[in-house]
């Protein structure tokens, strides 16, 4: 095998040819360093290679490999993480000027998994700046770019980590879903991307946007790997309160079907009106045929105060946390810090001059709604139109198992081109956004290609814990249009 | 011009005594330790750190709040409370607002005498702050090059009581709070220190006329002890008054002690009220604490110090005094009961514990388990006094024997040299003699009636009882000084 063909394998391969000795984790991360090193000139999808570290560790693997130790399920693995996760020393900065030298002193619960697995985390992946936005553009360290065309975005927040698998640097990786990060990046870099159930995985060591609608995930290019590392990170966490302690089926089992006998799968009605790609509703329509075909019930369902009220709901749930949440980076502790007269000049300053933007758009919006003469008619009207999309969804689940919806109303932009009007960009989040709000489980995924050469993403939507009906329905898609692929630099446009 | 009267509510932060703190499994366990060195990245406020709630805090605060009879709220929810400051990790505080833990309780002091009902409005949880050190002269903020943080108080457990304006006179205010006291002590969920700062209180503080409105209120804080909360509160009553009296306005402001001049001095002004944007924090789910653990904790509550008080009274007779003393530390009291029953008689009991016992127990500042002498060597000895065989002068030398070597009743006796048999009869007689033939000018002034209290018979008593060690019967003494005479 050409060295090269390494980038493409998926985990669950690699892990099998470590087993079977055909090749060493070292070869593997080598390359997959050496892919990255020429890459990153023009992707930008990581913030912080780990060169030394994933050398080092391949090495330390080697040698169990070699003394015959019993392999955890993601041996070997290379893994992308968003650079909003912590990983003990390294440096964690979300995108941020604010954290540009903050070099985390523990890690996330979601990696002491993926190491306790085995895996080799080869990069910290760029974001939109603290995980708002939808391009990777409000990066304070450039833009990621798509790996499909590299004058499009490849999504966001978690662009980078889409794009990192998309391109190869590695078969799986981490990102986190507030209102579509995971899921709308898949999407665009065609790539599969699960945002489990609110409580599913642990946030702790996630450095929280919202945390009411946060949630850590996976990226991967086949369905097999999505459920081997969902397993891995989906480990109960007492240092998440808000983590539950049910026990986890093994996910894997939901892939053995090619029948969807007494499945019901559900769409939206009238989806074909709404303004979206054509060929987005093409790959909709295709995909309900596929469910049929396997023998699935199709069902129409109608989520009128999702659709309508979602995002305004979003937009004012999300802001109010992230407000609160990003108090802490006051200057005082650690993180951008200007040296200042007073104490309340230092927090001005810093904070003035450590975030970018849209942050600060969101910051301003969150604390106005949160003033205690404004709680009752922003934040509280919206806690109760999210109860509204909360019912919605419950009578949406007593019809079917599954809905398929549009994953994002248009294929990747084009770099640039939604920055300047904030609220066109937050349109791209309109179809994922509601789910974060009802705390479900929904994978995105690529169900075709554009007769321009781009990915066309649609979105399966579990109920509450439902990640193996997901996993049911897309594993019967998988078998037809296939994995996703590798936007290796050949195959670029 | 009629009287105004003090109108008082206090806002009382109890640091909880668990032994992690409120959202992590940092010890609280921090004073005098280095800067800094208890903490975590949950209580350093550390992106990505998330809080979980500690589920003994919860207890202790249920404990306290079924102890002063308040409605336990079974759903309650923690919120954010926003404010930027160095000592607040993550520029918002976790605490709870409008459902707070408990509700609606009270607390009895005792004013000169009168039972009076303090309402208490709410008890909530929350975590402490950290602490900042300026580096100027005497530590204060003013004119400080720069300013040191310790986060190792950070997210301590706070337990906060808010009465309603109850309190009627600074007197009644330091009752209530040596009442509160008393009681995080009995219930074991604080060291109710104030000087260390266990027990903090501020005050708000308004003045009106008989019948007519409330003033504007005043906060008073930094009263590091009973004493000064007293002394601030008759201040700032007798500073209102003057500003009333001067036809002027009173201003709704914070002010602090200042325990050196004995003055309020103004903080800050109160007119707006900041804006904290307290909203439900997302982190902690709403916590449910069940009917059967309220139920649970209910039952496991010790007996209340009011309640040893009364069962002192009525069972074992003693006076309201005697009984406030014995029973104002839980350890104590078990000590007295513990006592009595193996054997010592009330009065015996309840003197030496007043005396000797509390002596030790504060010079050494131990409590009464710490006591190396066991109860039952304790009881022997009382029951050696109460039957005579002892004189209270030979068994307070015994006791410190006791205490000093770790001996029992008999061995102390012994390494006094005090002969365990008892003097009397001819051989006591023969001493009685001696003594009064010494005394002769003292045994004639008695016969010419001249000792009409009884002291000289005393004295000669007194006399006797040293001559004999204190191994006479100061009754037997007494009735053959009288024959002698």
């Amino acid at each position: 095998m050409k060295n090269s063909e390494f980038l493409k394998l998926s985990a669950l391969e690699l892990v099998e040819g470590y087993k079977k000795g055909d090749f060493t984790v070292s070869d593997v991360i080598e390359t997959a360093l050496e892919h990255i090193e020429v890459n990153e000139r023009n992707l930008n999808a990581l913030i912080t290679p780990l060169y030394e570290e994933a050398r080092s560790r391949s090495w330390m693997l080697d040698a169990a490999l070699a003394r015959g130790e019993e392999l955890g399920s993601l041996f070997g693995v290379p893994v992308v993480v968003k650079d909003n996760i912590t990983v003990d020393g390294v440096r964690t900065t979300c995108g941020s000027r604010m954290l540009e030298n903050w070099i985390s002193p523990y890690s996330a619960h979601v990696v002491e998994c993926l190491e306790r697995a085995g895996a080799v985390i080869i990069g910290k992946a760029n974001m939109d700046e603290f995980a708002m936005g939808s391009s990777t553009e409000f990066s304070a360290f450039g833009p990621a770019l798509n790996p499909w065309d590299l004058s499009r975005v490849p999504g966001g927040s978690s662009g980078g980590s889409a794009a990192s698998v998309a391109a190869g640097y590695a078969p799986i990786a981490l990102g986190s879903d507030t209102g579509g990060s995971i899921r709308q990046p898949a999407a665009f870099c065609g790539v599969y991307g699960l945002k489990p159930t609110y409580g599913l995985v642990s946030r702790f060591g996630l450095i929280a946007f919202a945390s009411s609608l946060d949630q850590i995930g996976p990226f991967a290019r086949s369905l097999k790997d999505v459920a081997a590392i969902l397993q891995v990170i989906s480990e109960p966490d007492a240092r998440d309160a808000t983590c539950t302690r049910k026990e986890r089926p093994n996910y894997a089992e939901f892939l053995n079907v090619t029948s969807l006998e007494g499945f019901k799968v559900g769409y939206l009605a009238g989806y074909e009106s709404l303004e979206i790609d054509d060929e987005i509703k093409r790959a909709i329509s295709q995909t309900i045929e596929i469910c049929k075909e396997a023998g699935a019930e199709i069902v129409e369902v109608d989520l009128p105060i999702s659709t309508r009220y979602g995002l305004p709901c979003y937009y004012t749930i999300a802001p109010a946390e992230a407000s609160s949440n990003l108090a802490r980076f006051d200057g005082v502790q650690y993180g951008f810090s200007v040296v200042a007269d007073d104490l309340k000049e230092l927090y001005l300053k810093s904070r003035g001059s450590g975030f970018g933007p849209e942050v600060k758009r969101r910051i301003l919006i969150g604390t106005f709604v949160l003033g205690s003469s404004r709680y009752d008619a922003y934040y509280l009207q919206a806690q109760k139109v999210r109860q509204l999309i909360i019912r919605e969804f419950n009578a949406a689940f007593s019809k079917a198992d599954v809905l398929i919806t549009p994953a994002t109303p248009t294929l990747p932009f084009k770099r640039g081109e939604k920055l300047t009007d904030p609220v066109k960009a937050y349109m791209a989040d309109l179809f994922t956004i509601p789910v974060n709000l009802a705390g479900l489980p929904a994978l995105s995924m690529r169900a075709s290609m554009s007769q321009s050469g781009l990915p066309v993403g649609v979105q399966l939507i579990g109920k509450k814990f439902g990640e193996g009906d997901i996993l049911k329905a897309a594993s019967v898609i998988e078998q037809v249009v296939g994995p996703a692929a590798t936007a290796l630099g050949g195959d670029r446009k | 011009m009629s009287e105004f009267i003090p109108v008082i509510g206090l806002e009382i932060h109890v640091q909880l005594s668990t032994k992690s703190k409120m959202f992590c499994s940092c010890s609280t366990d921090y004073i005098g330790a280095r800067p800094n060195s208890h903490v975590c990245p949950i209580c350093l406020g550390l992106p990505g750190s998330l809080p979980v709630i500690n589920e003994r805090a919860i207890m202790y605060a249920v404990r306290m709040a079924l102890a002063m009879r308040c409605k336990v709220n079974t759903h309650t929810v923690f919120h954010r409370k926003h404010y930027f400051y160095p000592d607040l990790p993550k520029a918002y505080q976790i605490s709870q607002y409008d459902l707070p833990l408990a509700v609606d309780g009270h607390l009895e002091v005792n004013d000169d005498g009168k039972a009076h009902k303090i309402r208490i409005q709410r008890l909530h949880l929350e975590e402490d702050a950290g602490k900042l050190v300026h580096a100027a002269i005497g530590g204060r903020l003013m004119g400080a090059d720069y300013s040191l943080v310790d986060y190792n108080r950070s997210g301590v457990p706070l337990m906060e009581i808010v009465t309603q304006p109850d309190i009627t006179s600074p007197k009644q205010a330091r009752e209530f709070v040596s009442r509160l006291r008393q009681l995080v002590r009995y219930l074991g969920v604080s060291d109710g220190d104030m000087e260390s700062g266990s027990l903090r209180v501020d005050a708000n503080i308004s003045i009106m006329e008989p019948g007519g409105k409330w003033g504007e209120k005043v906060e008073v804080k930094n009263m590091n002890s009973l004493k000064a909360l007293e002394r601030a509160l008759e201040y700032e009553y007798e500073r209102q008054k003057e500003v009333k009296s001067k036809g002027e306005t009173i201003v709704r402001e914070t002010r602090h002690w200042d325990d050196d001049s004995g003055k309020t001095i103004s903080s800050r002004s109160k007119e707006e009220a900041e804006d904290y944007r307290y909203f439900p924090d997302p982190d902690l789910p709403p916590l449910v604490v069940d009917e059967r653990t309220i139920v649970q904790l209910c039952k496991e509550l010790p007996e209340l110090p009011w309640e040893v008080r009364d069962r002192f009274i009525s069972d074992y007779g003693l006076s309201l005094e005697e009984a406030e003393v014995l029973t104002e530390r839980r350890d104590v009291a078990l000590l007295m009961d513990d006592l009595v029953k193996r054997g010592s008689p009330v009065k015996v009991a309840s003197n030496w514990i007043r005396t000797e016992i509390m002596r030790v127990l504060n010079e050494r500042a131990i409590s009464a388990e710490e006591l190396t002498i066991p109860p039952d060597e304790m009881a022997l000895l009382l029951s050696r006094v109460d039957r005579g065989e002892l004189s209270t002068t030979a068994a307070k030398e015994v006791f410190a024997m006791m205490l000093e070597k770790s001996l029992n009743v008999d061995d102390a006796i012994k390494a006094l040299g005090l002969s365990t048999g008892k003097l009397t009869g001819s051989d006591l007689e023969a001493i009685v003699v001696k003594v009064l033939a010494e005394n002769a000018e003292v045994v004639e002034e008695i016969r010419a009636g001249k000792d009409k209290k009884g002291k000289k018979v005393k004295f000669l008593q007194g006399i006797v009882m040293r001559e004999t060690k204190g191994q006479a019967d100061p009754k037997e003494v007494q009735s053959l000084i009288m024959s002698k005479i």
